[in-house]
């Protein structure tokens, strides 16, 4: 009696040591991580913001608000010339997103598990591309179609497609993986072939979410393409790099206001687009 | 000639799996309203989709109409499957779709991808279909999208796209089991009616031991993959079918 208390009094004690050290070293770990990070923040900070920064050209805090005051005021006057280059980035993002939907296709029937036609050799490579497309940014994209067609709207056109299809594409992809299986056995059973049960049973299941999708990447476009020009593809941001490199600060704030607007119409337009379909 | 011979049928769904079906043998007359009985998991949806492969036997044969379809693939399991006509327990129709599309669907098996694209169907089919939709009461909901319809509608969809393909054979898989007890014994009826009007004979796994009773001529009964009953529903008592519903029960 006497024994198996003092038995399980040692079991006690023993646990609560185990108990114990554990919490200690676990609070040990804490620590060094904790300096370990502050270490990395302090030399992170000191090499891209103390050493990095010309403070002689900032100066003082009164100059840094004038610099920025420069942007105050709009130039009216450049208002008629953005028509023209405001219309093509909005073209822009519509045919670089219709070519994306184009190129998806393909990418969407051999990335989704279900209907892909060979599994070992196009799932991965659908995917890869999935991931190649969202991995790489739309600057990135359109510097490299600038280098292989040249300047102008084609580049930006051909960055916006190749940057959309990931997104598109996985999405549908996803959409076709998570379907209900009834429609397709039924189409099957009545003797379908392939074709016939993906326009039958799967693609009916899948559109409106397909098409709200397309919307919402038309909507990025929009502002993705506004940007392209600095890279000389075309748009409105080659207004907005003129502006900067001729000094002309209210000039860089009125096409900022341009982009602005037409982000708030492609809003708008997906906003009732997204109702329509869904 | 029987129209369905089964013989030894064996089916699992991964090679390492559980054996679903262990040896069925049984044969379907031309004019037989044919019940597969038994407890949930005895097998009677697998072995339902073994007769058009949707799920693909891993022993023994099936002969349809004379025809070996355990080897069938491609064009000829196409073939096959669009003189088998086919009703599900969830319906299984395309719900963004117009019933008279779901019942022309029906015609997917003798159509081309062209015209299957524009849903160009021939006169002679949408003809049929209408007269189709008239038989099973739902001649005023043609162009309403499916799952606006209820029920016991949808399951009238199910009966009218199954008959659009001319079967040779109708497989029912549960075709009440989503419906109240009412309108179960409606559809079954209009099956039955439109089964003998069409000449058709049925295989219906059933869940509900009464409804097979009442509408079957010919009852096996299914426990865990193996055959516990088999002959006509006269011969069927109520010490048989506490025998096959006895793992139920435990």
């Amino acid at each position: 009696m006497t024994d198996a208390r003092s038995g399980a009094g040692t079991a006690v004690t023993s646990t609560a040591d185990r108990f114990l050290a554990e919490r200690r070293r676990r609070r040990g770990g804490s620590l060094a991580f904790a300096a370990i990070l502050i270490a990395a923040v302090a030399w992170s900070v000191d090499v891209t913001i103390v050493e990095d920064t010309d403070w002689e050209r900032m100066g003082s805090l009164a100059k840094v608000l004038e610099a920025a005051g420069e942007f105050v005021g709009v130039d009216w006057g450049l208002l008629p010339d953005l028509a023209e280059p405001a219309l093509e980035t909005f073209m822009i993002a519509c045919l670089g997103t219709l070519l994306g939907v184009l190129v998806c296709i393909p990418v969407t029937w051999f990335g989704a598990l279900n209907i892909t036609p060979f599994k070992p050799v196009t799932y991965p490579l659908a995917r890869l591309m999935m991931t190649l497309s969202r991995s790489i940014h739309e600057i990135v994209w359109a510097l490299f179609f600038v280098a292989v067609v040249g300047l102008g709207a084609m580049a930006g056109i051909f960055a916006l497609a190749m940057r959309s299809v990931g997104f598109i594409a996985k999405m549908s992809a996803e959409a076709i993986e998570d379907i209900d299986p009834g429609p397709v056995e039924a189409i099957r059973a009545v003797g379908g072939n392939g074709f016939q049960v993906l326009l039958y049973a799967i693609l009916p299941q899948v559109l409106p979410q397909i098409l709200g999708v397309i919307v919402f990447e038309w909507e990025i476009n929009i502002r993705r393409s506004a940007v392209l020009g600095l890279v000389g593809a075309g748009g409105l941001g080659l207004m907005f790099f003129r502006q900067m490199n001729t000094f002309n600060f209210p000039g860089v704030t009125t096409v900022l206001i341009a982009i602005f607007g037409i982000i708030l119409i492609g809003e708008v337009v997906s906003h009732f687009a997204r109702k329509a379909v869904i | 000639m029987p129209i369905l011979e089964v013989h030894e049928l064996r089916a699992r769904y991964t090679s390492a799996g559980p054996e679903i079906l262990k040896g069925i043998s049984f044969d379907v007359e031309a004019d037989d309203f044919f019940a597969i009985i038994g407890p949930s998991g005895a097998g009677k949806s697998t072995l339902i989709r073994c007769i058009n492969k949707l799920v693909e036997p891993s022993g023994g044969s099936v002969r349809f109409a004379g025809t070996e379809v355990t080897a069938l693939r491609g064009r000829g399991l196409r073939s096959l499957r669009r003189n088998i006509g086919m009703i599900f327990q969830e319906f299984n129709l395309i719900d963004r779709m117009s019933v008279m599309d779901n019942v022309l669907s029906g015609r997917l098996g003798y159509t081309g991808n062209v015209r299957t694209l524009f849903r160009a169907f021939p006169r002679a089919d949408i003809e049929h279909a209408l007269q189709l939709l008239h038989r099973v009461g739902l001649e005023d909901h043609v162009e309403k999208r499916a799952d606006e319809l209820s029920g016991g509608q949808r399951q009238r969809v199910g009966i009218a796209r199954a008959l659009m393909q001319d079967p040779k054979l109708l497989l029912l898989d549960e075709p009440t089991s989503s419906l109240d007890p009412k309108i179960s014994r409606e559809v079954m009826g209009l099956i039955k009616t439109m089964a003998q009007e069409f000449g058709v004979p049925c295989l219906c796994n059933i869940h509900d031991v009464a409804l097979a009773m009442e509408f079957c001529n010919r009852i096996i009964g299914l426990q865990d993959g193996v055959k516990m009953f088999d002959g006509p529903t006269e011969e069927m008592d109520q010490a048989k079918l506490d025998e096959i519903y006895a793992m139920e029960v435990l």
